[in-house]
């Protein structure tokens, strides 16, 4: 059980006043939320500090524009937040941020964390052709009745990390009426204090409702299902061949990725520039090449730097421009390796990542 | 003009490689880059080939641009000639792109032979995707026709795809062909000589080629004028063009997939454009509200300042943008208006100079004025 503030608004609007709140009794200095950029439907999250442009906030709609773990990445990346700023994030967001500031690429000083239970995003090709809109009702629907929304990412669809961790403030959307009230969790002290002195009934609650377990029932069957399917990737070098041929080499794949924060990729580094020496080699031992060269490397490459960390946010697969199923993949075998590890990502800020750790006695069934 | 002429066995394809292939068995090439269609049959790939029974699913001329040629190009040469003489088989656009590339020394064309062949575009690669047999129906017909509804929109208002225009070393030529025959017009000694020693010299007329070629150059200067207008009304000035690129996630696929964005490391990508907590939150105060991801429209007038003099309209950019924003037509349509300014254009001659390196004393009096 925790403390909850029960607004009696619609929990968007709900999450509004709660800003605007923060905002004016000077609570926090800044919030970043996303919010419309136009009138033609366009989102992207905004760095707000005057109350009345939260008029165009839309904190809980179904989109991830950038995975907000990175911006909050590059907002803090030079120096620490030197003053409150309130952030409205999806639970993987949150995650790849923790999982950044592990990796000493932001702070997490003076951030208050708002998160919510989360029914996924649309993947961002629906949004630049203006159907979100269309979606928005059906969307609530399934999230009012703890569904697994229809049309969202297809990491969203099994993602069982719904519930934030982390957060100072999560908003009960899974199951909750939300057309009448606004659920504002208080999960830890800053958020509690936070919200002293704003309106609304102070109950006791419980965030993880009979139908928060069903729907994580459901996702874990979809899971099943998604990660079984033979036709996401065969085995073996010729299935990664097959699922990785029609790659054209863009990386944005990494550029997107939370968890992918090196500002040059080794794979775009001189390390993987060849001399025509070297193609001429190649020529004499196979025959011919593919050129530019290293096309499954940089895929099995990214695996294994990110695998551990991924927190299967969708980014990549959204933005492939040949329709390779990354997330889904990437989530599929960094889960994995996660197991391996017992490692969640993002859940703990004070674990340390595994890569970073050396214990004398471990995974003692690779030595055979 | 004159060039040689081939009988087309099977197809267009299959005779352009067979070609290709006594090129290779007569050591005048030591190996081709040519698309070779993927292992999985969904898509190209560009493969430096010396082995000739690697060209059994090559296409001189595929459905798609999945990568621009010239950077497979830069990939082989950038760090130098290469010792193997090689034939790189490309679209116009691509050729245009790897002069440009050479000039910015990233490409170094010694012992390459350019090899280019009449395009009638490229369909989109989202389209070819979604169903990869009917692309491919689907491009037999635009070979066939020249037809221009299903290729890109930038490559429906491509004016350089055919022609005389071309600065490659051997040219094919499709267009105004008798119907089971095929051009090859060389463009420089290199061509001519290849064409010598394969045993079909030079000697036939292309009239009906630069005929037909001259005819489609001009209606596709028309839909290029009738396009760029339609758009132009739409993307001119601040407010247009923050609306146009509303929808960009900021993910750079333009910028990484552009050929003649051959930084590795993007500025816009580098520690430079990254600023402290306080500056953004100071950014943000001025307005009451900053978007964040910052920087986009600057991004994108910043990548259009630094390449669109060496623009070639490839739509490499607009294939691989996962927000479909117009991205190539608009780059190409402001690429159109600075090329103009210095009389300069992309991929037209190697030895004229890239315009910002050229230092004139007596030039452009008119920004002088107050």
């Amino acid at each position: 059980m925790s403390k909850v503030l029960r607004i009696s608004k619609g929990a968007e609007q709900g999450v509004q006043e709660l800003l605007k709140f923060l905002l004016e009794s000077g609570k926090v200095k800044g919030v970043l939320t996303l919010t419309k950029i136009n009138n033609s439907g366009a989102v992207d999250y905004s760095l707000i500090t005057n109350s009345e442009m939260l008029k165009d906030t839309l904190p809980l709609f179904p989109l991830m524009p950038a995975n907000a773990g990175k911006l909050l990445s590059r907002l803090t990346l030079k120096s620490a937040l030197a003053e409150p700023i309130a952030v409205v994030v999806k639970p993987c967001e949150l995650r790849a941020f923790i999982e950044l500031v592990k990796r000493e690429q932001g702070s997490l000083e003076n951030f208050l964390f708002i998160s919510s239970t989360c029914d996924g995003v649309y993947p961002l090709e629906i949004s630049s052709n203006g159907e979100v809109a269309k979606k928005l009702s059906k969307y609530w629907d399934a999230v009012k009745k703890g569904d697994i929304a229809p049309d969202i990412r297809p990491t969203c669809s099994c993602c069982e990390h719904f519930l934030p961790y982390n957060a100072d403030i999560t908003i009960a959307l899974i199951g909750e009426n939300i057309d009448k009230e606004c659920a504002v969790f208080l999960t830890t002290e800053k958020g509690k204090k936070s919200v002293e002195g704003m309106k609304g009934q102070l109950v006791e609650g419980e965030l993880k409702t009979q139908e928060v377990k069903n729907l994580l029932n459901k996702r874990e069957a979809n899971k099943k299902k998604l990660f079984d399917d033979p036709a996401l990737m065969q085995d073996g070098l010729s299935g990664l061949i097959e699922t990785f041929g029609r790659c054209i080499g863009c990386h944005g794949c990494s550029r997107v990725c939370p968890i992918c924060y090196c500002t040059l990729c080794t794979f775009d580094s001189k390390d993987y520039e060849n001399e025509p020496s070297t193609y001429e080699t190649e020529l004499k031992k196979r025959g011919g090449m593919r050129v530019p060269p290293n096309t499954i490397l940089y895929h099995i490459g990214r695996l294994t730097h990110i695998g551990i960390s991924c927190v299967g946010c969708g980014m990549c697969t959204d933005v492939c421009p040949v329709d390779i199923p990354l997330s889904t993949i990437f989530l599929k075998v960094g889960g994995e390796v996660q197991q391996t590890f017992n490692y969640i990502p993002g859940k703990s800020v004070e674990e340390k990542v595994p890569l970073t750790i050396f214990e004398k006695e471990e995974l003692t069934e690779v030595e055979d | 003009m004159k060039g040689a002429i081939l009988k087309i066995e099977n197809s267009i394809e299959k005779t352009i490689i067979e070609f290709l292939k006594k090129g290779l068995d007569k050591k005048l090439f030591d190996a081709l880059l040519i698309p070779v269609k993927v292992p999985a049959g969904d898509s190209y790939a560009w493969v430096l080939v010396q082995d000739k029974a690697l060209l059994e699913d090559a296409n001189p001329l595929p459905p798609v641009m999945s990568v621009q040629g010239a950077k497979a190009l830069s990939s082989i040469t950038r760090r130098g000639k290469s010792n193997k003489k090689i034939a790189a088989i490309m679209r116009p656009c691509e050729i245009r792109a790897s002069i440009e590339l050479s000039k910015l020394q990233q490409i170094d064309l010694e012992n390459i032979c350019l090899v280019s062949i009449d395009c009638p575009g490229a369909l989109p690669l989202k389209d070819y995707l979604e169903d990869t047999k009917k692309g491919i129906d689907t491009f037999k017909k635009v070979i066939k026709e020249w037809g221009n509804e299903s290729v890109r929109p930038i490559c429906q208002m491509c004016d350089k795809s055919v022609g005389l225009s071309i600065q490659s070393d051997l040219h094919i030529g499709i267009l105004g062909a008798k119907n089971n025959e095929i051009y090859l017009i060389p463009s420089s000694q290199k061509g001519k000589s290849i064409l010598e020693e394969i045993g079909i010299p030079a000697e036939e007329s292309t009239d009906n080629w630069e005929k037909k070629t001259k005819e489609f150059v001009e209606t596709r200067k028309k839909n290029r004028k009738k396009a760029q207008s339609t758009l132009s009304e739409k993307v001119m000035g601040l407010d247009n063009l923050l609306e146009t690129f509303s929808n960009c996630i900021n993910c750079h696929n333009c910028q990484s997939v552009c050929p003649i964005c051959y930084c590795r490391q993007c500025y816009f990508e580098s520690e430079k454009m990254k600023l402290s907590s306080d500056d953004y939150l100071i950014r943000a105060e001025s307005k009451g509200i900053l978007r964040f991801l910052p920087d986009t429209l600057l991004f994108h007038i910043g990548r259009m300042t630094h390449m669109s003099l060496s623009c070639v309209g490839c739509g490499a950019c607009e294939d691989a943008c996962p927000m479909s924003i117009k991205v190539a037509q608009i780059f190409s349509m402001v690429g159109d208006k600075s090329q103009k300014v210095f009389n300069y254009t992309p991929g037209k001659s190697i030895e004229e100079q890239l315009p910002l390196k050229v230092y004139e004393e007596d030039e452009f009096h008119e920004v002088e004025k107050p």
